[in-house]
């Protein structure tokens, strides 16, 4: 299981794991009774507060996402199959947003929107962008 | 145990100056604080006067539920600190130095020791005084936390560590926050670097508390709106309350707000714009703070 933290977002780590959990849910990556990283392996791992880990597990427990099972040892949660559904919904939902926002702002009307969106889910993706420098790699 | 510094009206006059105006603060256990705030602010009286190196004028402040002008060694021997200007003996040799301070701490963690000199690549056969400033603060911070303390209290430890090394250093805090769950307190202005391993933030400003909060609480209780109108119809002042911040004109405006439930939709609808929230990182957060508590006033 990999978590991209970004720590200047200004989200907050804790919702960052919350999010990243719930699309590899939904995704199927994590699936049904799925063991999570202990909060000391994932902190150590991650270079986070085991607070901030335990506040994001915890939360998703609270939500029904997790359970924690006898012992100590958090898994991912049986879902029936439509409740699956709607958190794939959810996902997308949530990143379509900006794109949204956007169209909006530039005056393009939903018609010519969906069209875009229709050819992008039909199209591979455009590889222009991995032409760009990535900021994050030359970090590293 | 209570929270490992509590302060009660803590007030420290120097001269006509006053650094600290009558603090009430609780530094939560476990946790690692970020001590925020401009030049002058009073972050390095505060971390002094934790420690014992300089008296309260008045009210109190307890270490480790010690009040600070009895601390004894039952207390110190707890305790870690990195002062902002690093007192060293400069005729020793690091090796010296280390075997020096090792000395008064029966639980001193020689494994440790030789972990952080590699991992902080300090030569260990060089004298103290021939040291570059980076590399007496390593000395400092390795010297502040091989007894294992459980309460740490950094002056500017990272100010002059190379990326690469400050990086490896707060990695290692966090690390020492795991294994003896030690509460941190850390001064510094790189705040960029302080977002990383911080979750609790006291934001000081001219001797006064202006925020003592977890930093995801904080977080989510401030964000930067971009609205945008196509037909120009925003404002030159916004009358909502939840607007702190403003800047723009009647096309597009950054504003910083206080987000709160279904508060998104009227506001689109009474100006026919776009809203697009973000969250605020914690350099724009920190003078938005200083700067509501200096409006209030």
């Amino acid at each position: 299981m990999l978590f991209v933290i970004d720590h200047h977002s200004g989200v907050p780590s804790y919702r960052q794991i919350m999010d990243q959990i719930k699309f590899q849910i939904a995704s199927g990556a994590l699936a049904a009774n799925a063991e999570l990283p202990s909060t000391r392996a994932l902190s150590a791992k991650l270079s986070l507060n085991q607070m901030t880990i335990s506040k994001a597990y915890s939360l998703l427990e609270r939500d029904g996402v997790l359970e924690r099972r006898r012992g100590q040892t958090l898994v991912v949660r049986a879902l029936a199959e439509g409740a699956l559904t709607i958190t794939k919904i959810d996902q997308l939902r949530q990143s379509l947003v900006a794109g949204a926002s956007a169209a909006r702002q530039l005056g393009i009307p939903p018609g010519e929107a969906l069209r875009v969106f229709r050819d992008m889910l039909n199209e591979p993706k455009d590889t222009r962008i991995h032409e760009l420098p990535h900021r994050h790699q030359a970090a590293h | 145990m209570n929270s490992p510094i509590a302060t009660k009206r803590l007030t420290k006059t120097y001269g006509p100056h006053t650094a600290l105006r009558s603090i009430d603060l609780d530094i939560p256990t476990g946790r690692v604080v970020g001590l925020l705030g401009r030049n002058g602010a009073g972050k390095t009286t505060l971390l002094n006067i934790a420690c014992g190196l300089v008296l309260p004028t008045e009210g109190s402040c307890e270490t480790l539920g010690m009040p600070v002008k009895d601390l004894d060694s039952a207390e110190l021997k707890q305790l870690g600190m990195v002062p902002q200007e690093s007192r060293l003996i400069e005729w020793m040799k690091v090796q010296q130095h280390l075997a020096f301070n090792a000395a008064f701490y029966p639980r001193w963690d020689a494994v440790r020791e030789l972990h952080l000199l590699k991992e902080l690549e300090l030569p260990h056969d060089r004298k103290i005084g021939q040291l570059s400033t980076g590399d007496r603060q390593k000395l400092s911070i390795i010297l502040s936390v091989c007894h294992h303390p459980s309460l740490l209290l950094l002056d500017e430890p990272a100010s002059a560590l190379d990326p690469i090394v400050r990086g490896r250093m707060l990695d290692f805090l966090l690390s020492v926050v795991r294994e003896d769950n030690c509460t941190v307190v850390i001064s510094s202005h790189i705040l960029t670097d302080l977002e990383k391993i911080i979750d609790w933030v006291v934001c000081l400003d001219r001797g006064e508390v202006v925020m003592s909060a977890a930093l995801d609480v904080i977080q989510e209780s401030y964000a930067e709106w971009i609205v945008t109108s196509p037909k120009g119809s925003l404002p030159g002042q916004f009358s909502e309350a939840f607007v702190l911040t403003h800047e723009g004109d009647a096309h597009q405006a950054r504003l910083q707000v206080r987000p709160g439930q279904g508060i998104e939709q009227p506001f689109s609808a009474r100006y026919c714009a776009e809203v697009v929230s973000r969250p605020l990182t914690l350099e724009q957060l920190f003078p938005l703070l200083i700067n509501q508590r200096r409006n209030q006033r």
